[in-house]
């Protein structure tokens, strides 16, 4: 996932929260949801993509 | 016939020109030639062209001496950032002389920059104006930075210190954030910035995919020679580039064309650098706000949730003991209904039971006989008609004190 659309994904999701639109079971599964998109957005933005790197490099 | 000497002749044009021109005059022309000499000097050729600039109206040698050089140079540069070069128009105070040998030149005094500024502004306007005809000028800047700009195509010469600088900032930045960061060779000072610049772009463009940006950079350096950025072709080329183009050429003067066109304008790499840095920090920022925000409203609904089920726990007791005491009293009804009916059911069976006792008294014969009736007895049966007795019948008659015999004549 891009990172645009993961930061877009975790909006819709907070504000589902806040407006108490979810009912207890289902914020269970949206809590894990936004866990993970966090940690893809954290590791973006601190982890190196050796994938991006790769791709770089590789065009000479 | 009154003939003189070659000498003579260029002497007497010397000291007439010398006599009626003495004055330093301001002249504007354009530098078709410039020649620096080893000893220090500079070599000029001006000329004049007519509007279509392809015809020459007048040509004339300067020179700038070693003592004014050494000063008009660098003043010069200062002033515009520039360094003379041919195609540029300029305003010089000369003196005119004419040499026997060397013939008619002129002798720099001084120039005027902001002569060469104006013409530079009014050439770089003529080009922002054919641009915006174009409906190109605000293209780039209409493009929006990616909330995360993490892959950045550089154009500069990779001996630019500004490379070195902007690459080394990005990659040390206080954050921890990553950068990926490649290198597309060009010249940046000198007549090929035009066409490696494009080429480069060129390059790009047919990677985008694989950038988030592009930043144009070049290290501040001694002289900045900006006018090769004044090109319309290259501003043309960035104004349409698909990705944001940042320029970072280093200068706090008017800008440049390529300038006008880019997304952003910077003064140096390393503001180039701190830009984009700044840019990836807001979209951290917004990161950590989303994830308080998460914290906070799952911690409320938790909250909510567990004050609702406290609520409903609080009723239960009472709920409970309402129950409890209805419950009690239905039970306490049905047990007095119970013993009251048994008691009625007791009553009644009593009642009855008195009833048949006093029937059962009622018909004692002891009773019908003290009322005055008498039994009658024939041979022990109980006579009931007279129809059944016949003369001679003898009879028992008992009666309420005793029993007395009779024969029937």
């Amino acid at each position: 996932m891009k990172y645009e659309e993961a930061i877009k994904r975790l909006e819709e999701i907070v504000t589902e929260i806040e407006e108490g639109k979810l009912d207890m079971d289902r914020i269970g599964d949206s809590l894990k949801e936004a866990r993970e998109l966090i940690k893809l957005c954290k590791d973006k933005l601190y982890e190196t993509d050796e994938e991006i790197k790769k791709i770089l490099e590789a065009d000479e | 016939m009154n003939a003189i000497t070659l000498q003579e002749l260029n002497g007497r044009v010397k000291s007439t020109l010398q006599f009626e021109m003495p004055d330093a005059y301001w002249v504007q022309a354009e530098i078709s030639g410039i020649n620096p000499s080893s000893q220090g000097h500079c070599y000029l050729e001006l000329v004049q062209k007519d509007t279509t600039g392809k015809t020459f109206l007048a040509k004339a040698k300067a020179n700038v001496w070693r003592n004014t050089w050494l000063k008009m140079k660098p003043y010069f540069e200062a002033e515009t950032g520039e360094t003379l070069k041919v195609g540029m128009k300029v305003l010089l105070q000369v003196n005119v002389t004419f040499h026997e040998v060397y013939g008619y030149s002129l002798v720099v005094q001084d120039i005027d920059p902001t002569y060469t500024m104006g013409d530079m502004a009014r050439r770089r306007k003529e080009i922002l104006d054919q641009l915006a005809k174009d409906g190109v000028i605000g293209l780039n800047r209409e493009l929006e930075i990616p909330l995360l700009p993490h892959r950045i195509a550089v154009i500069s010469s990779a001996t630019a210190a500004g490379y070195g600088d902007f690459r080394n900032q990005l990659a040390g930045n206080a954050y921890g954030f990553r950068f990926y960061v490649k290198l597309f060779q060009a010249a940046m000072q000198g007549d090929d910035v035009e066409r490696s610049v494009i080429a480069a772009l060129d390059a790009i463009a047919a990677r985008r995919d694989m950038f988030d940006l592009v930043v144009i950079i070049r290290g501040g350096g001694a002289v900045s020679e900006l006018s090769c950025f004044d090109s319309y072709d290259l501003a043309y080329n960035i104004a349409n580039f698909p990705l944001p183009v940042i320029t970072g050429i280093g200068h706090e003067r008017d800008d440049t064309v390529a300038d006008v066109v880019a997304h952003t304008k910077v003064k140096t790499p390393t503001a180039a650098a701190e830009f984009i840095i700044n840019r990836v920090f807001d979209t951290a920022q917004v990161l950590e706000t989303l994830g308080r925000r998460l914290g906070d409203s799952v911690a409320e609904r938790m909250n909510a949730e567990k004050l609702r089920l406290e609520r409903i726990a609080q009723k239960l007791p009472s709920l409970f003991a309402i129950l409890k005491v209805r419950h009690e009293q239905m039970l306490e009804n049905v047990w007095n209904r119970s013993v009251t009916g048994v008691r009625n059911i007791l009553t009644s069976r009593t009642h009855r039971l008195e009833i048949l006792e006093k029937s059962v008294a009622a018909a004692d014969p002891a009773l019908i006989l003290k009322r005055g009736f008498t039994l009658t007895r024939l041979n022990g049966h109980v006579v009931r008609s007279a129809s059944d007795l016949k003369p001679g019948d003898r009879l028992t008659t008992v009666l309420a004190d005793g029993s007395v015999e009779s024969e029937i004549i």
